[in-house]
């Protein structure tokens, strides 16, 4: 009997069907999740007999045929309950469901549960008397739903902010990976938490959080426990705007992963755009040394297509296979395997493998030196390892020091001992 | 281990505008240059002025005005003393005079401010057009540069490596 119900229904009452089922398991997920539900099988099991006196007076009132409408409520009431709402409430009977999906605010449903059952298989003679039944329905539903709806509102009022800050509490974790990846976008929506709310409006919420830029204002709720302050809610916003813009520079800048704190952060940061100016000064000098001998034109971006960019590869363990990528281009003497290794134990990233093995064959040798000595000190796990390489570095490279370049170099090198 | 595609290079990309436009300052600084003196010290040096003004005006132009820190470049490369422009500099003055109150303004503000306010204004040095912005805006800017200036490193060493013996 139970599985002869979804066919007796037609297709259209089916989806109406099984979004009631839908709806009651969410809502048996907020059931599961507070604890309110104990009292409230109190009060279920004291209107139980009103519940079904009432259902089972009305249907024998209403219709002819009420046979079969006694079973497609009853199969209504059976199919809804899914096994989580049946896992917590065995001894309440599937009568209640019904019950408790018209007691928790969605009094419509109840009616529907009617209405739907009714219309979808009496034929209209019976659906005339099924309205009548509904009219009672309705009052009987509001007189015995009404005590415990209230009862019920009272108790979810308490305990809405725990669901809604756990819901919210996901919400913000999805919404933070959302905004993560939303990174270069305009000022996103903060929803936080709610302070008060309906189960209905969760399903809402939900669609907020997907909801992306408003450029006029922006939405923000106070947290539970906090300020409501305008000021500080603003504040809020833009600390939180602030946080996540320097995770993105944590990312751009490498080797930033283990320093916490934003102070540090921003030295970091700091120290890097200095370091990417100074090569970029150095590149351009190398340039003004070298002599032309082929054009400057676009055949060279189609050389350069072919080579893979160096700069981008930090981590320690990339380093080997960066060795392999620049032998193919880079004339290697023997000095730069000593660089190799070197750069393979510091692990540096910015580039300073190839451009350090450039500098074999430039002038303007010393200007890394600093810029060695400067990653030394900012970037790196293990300082001693490090700062051993460096020396047969500085050896090699001032048997390639020019004196032309000495107040340009030096002009640099007091720069970065400041 | 050896083994690497080569990434096609989208012809609208940052990185192939910035060349483009590099190389043909390139080619027009090396074209001026006479043969004769390019190895005297102050003739490469002066071409390397040249050179890193013809490479940040390929980066800000390639950025276009999307940015405060491109707009705040290109005024500033425009308005270099070479240039000889005295009709810009009552502009230089009231700016950097209008910068100084902002900046003034902006790290008094809010609790944040007061944290970040020694590094920022350390940033705001380095970020060009940095000076007259609040902090998100100015991490904004810092992003954006630092993708640049990687960029523009990139490129250039690419360039290098490829002329150099």
């Amino acid at each position: 009997m139970n599985r002869a119900l979804p066919e007796m229904l037609p297709c259209s009452d089916m989806t109406v069907l099984q979004r009631q089922r839908a709806r009651l398991k969410w809502q048996a997920e907020q059931f599961q999740q507070q604890s309110y539900f104990c009292e409230l099988s109190g009060v279920f099991t004291s209107q139980n007999v009103h519940v079904q006196g009432f259902q089972q007076g009305g249907l024998v009132s209403g219709c002819g045929g009420g046979d079969s409408v006694l079973s497609n409520m009853e199969m209504t009431r059976q199919l809804k309950p899914d096994p989580g709402l049946e896992a917590a409430w065995p001894e309440l009977g599937k009568v209640d469901m019904g019950f408790g999906s018209c007691g928790y605010g969605n009094g419509p449903s109840f009616d529907m549960n009617h209405a739907i059952s009714r219309t979808s298989s009496c034929p209209p003679a019976v659906a005339a008397a099924a309205v009548e039944v509904k009219g009672n329905a309705e009052k009987m539903g509001s007189a015995v739903g009404r005590e415990s709806f209230k009862k019920r509102k009272v108790e979810k009022l308490q305990n809405s902010k725990v669901v809604a800050e756990d819901e919210s509490k996901r919400i913000k974790a999805s919404e933070e990976e959302e905004e993560e990846s939303k990174i270069t976008g305009p000022n996103t929506n903060k929803i936080t938490n709610h302070k008060k709310e309906n189960s209905g409006d969760t399903s809402k919420d939900n669609s907020k959080v997907s909801e992306v830029q408003k450029p006029d204002y922006i939405h923000v709720r106070a947290r539970r426990g906090q300020a409501t302050d305008s000021h500080s809610l603003a504040e809020r916003v833009r600390r939180e705007k602030i946080s996540e813009r320097m995770k993105y520079l944590q990312d751009l800048v490498p080797g930033c992963n283990k320093i916490t704190g934003k102070a540090g952060m921003l030295d970091e940061i700091i120290n890097y755009v200095q370091s990417l100016q100074r090569q970029v000064e150095f590149l351009s000098m190398k340039l003004a040394t070298v002599n032309p001998r082929l054009d400057f034109n676009i055949d060279n971006l189609y050389a350069k297509e072919e080579f893979p960019s160096c700069t981008t590869n930090f981590p320690t363990v990339g380093m080997a296979p960066e060795m392999a990528n620049h032998s193919p281009y880079l004339q290697f003497n023997p000095i730069q395997q000593v660089v190799s290794g070197c750069g393979v134990e510091m692990g540096m990233g910015m580039g300073m493998n190839s451009s350090d093995m450039a500098l074999r064959r430039t002038i303007s040798a010393p200007v890394s030196i600093p810029d060695a000595s400067f990653l030394n000190t900012t970037c790196f796990t293990g300082p001693q390892q490090q700062i051993q390489p460096s020396a047969p570095w500085e050896v090699e490279l001032q048997n390639l020091y020019n004196v032309a370049f000495t107040d340009t170099i030096e002009e640099s090198d007091l720069k970065m001992e400041m | 281990m050896n083994k690497y595609n080569p990434p096609r290079m989208n012809p609208s990309s940052l990185r192939s505008r910035f060349a483009t436009r590099f190389l043909r300052s390139l080619s027009k600084i090396n074209a001026k240059k006479p043969t004769a003196s390019s190895s005297s010290p102050t003739e490469i040096f002066r071409r390397y002025r040249r050179i890193k003004v013809a490479a940040d005006k390929s980066m800000a132009y390639s950025v276009r005005s999307r940015r405060t820190w491109s707009r705040a470049m290109l005024w500033k490369l425009r308005t270099r003393p070479c240039c000889r422009r005295s009709v810009k500099t009552s502009t230089i003055v009231r700016k950097t005079r209008h910068e100084k109150q902002n900046k003034n303004t902006t790290t008094t503000t809010g609790e944040d401010g007061v944290v970040f306010g020694v590094e920022a204004d350390e940033l705001r040095e380095l970020v060009p057009g940095g000076e007259a912005m609040d902090l998100y805006n100015l991490l904004d800017e810092t992003a954006h540069y630092i993708k640049c200036l990687t960029t523009q490193v990139q490129v250039m060493k690419k360039i290098a490596d490829f002329y150099s013996p």
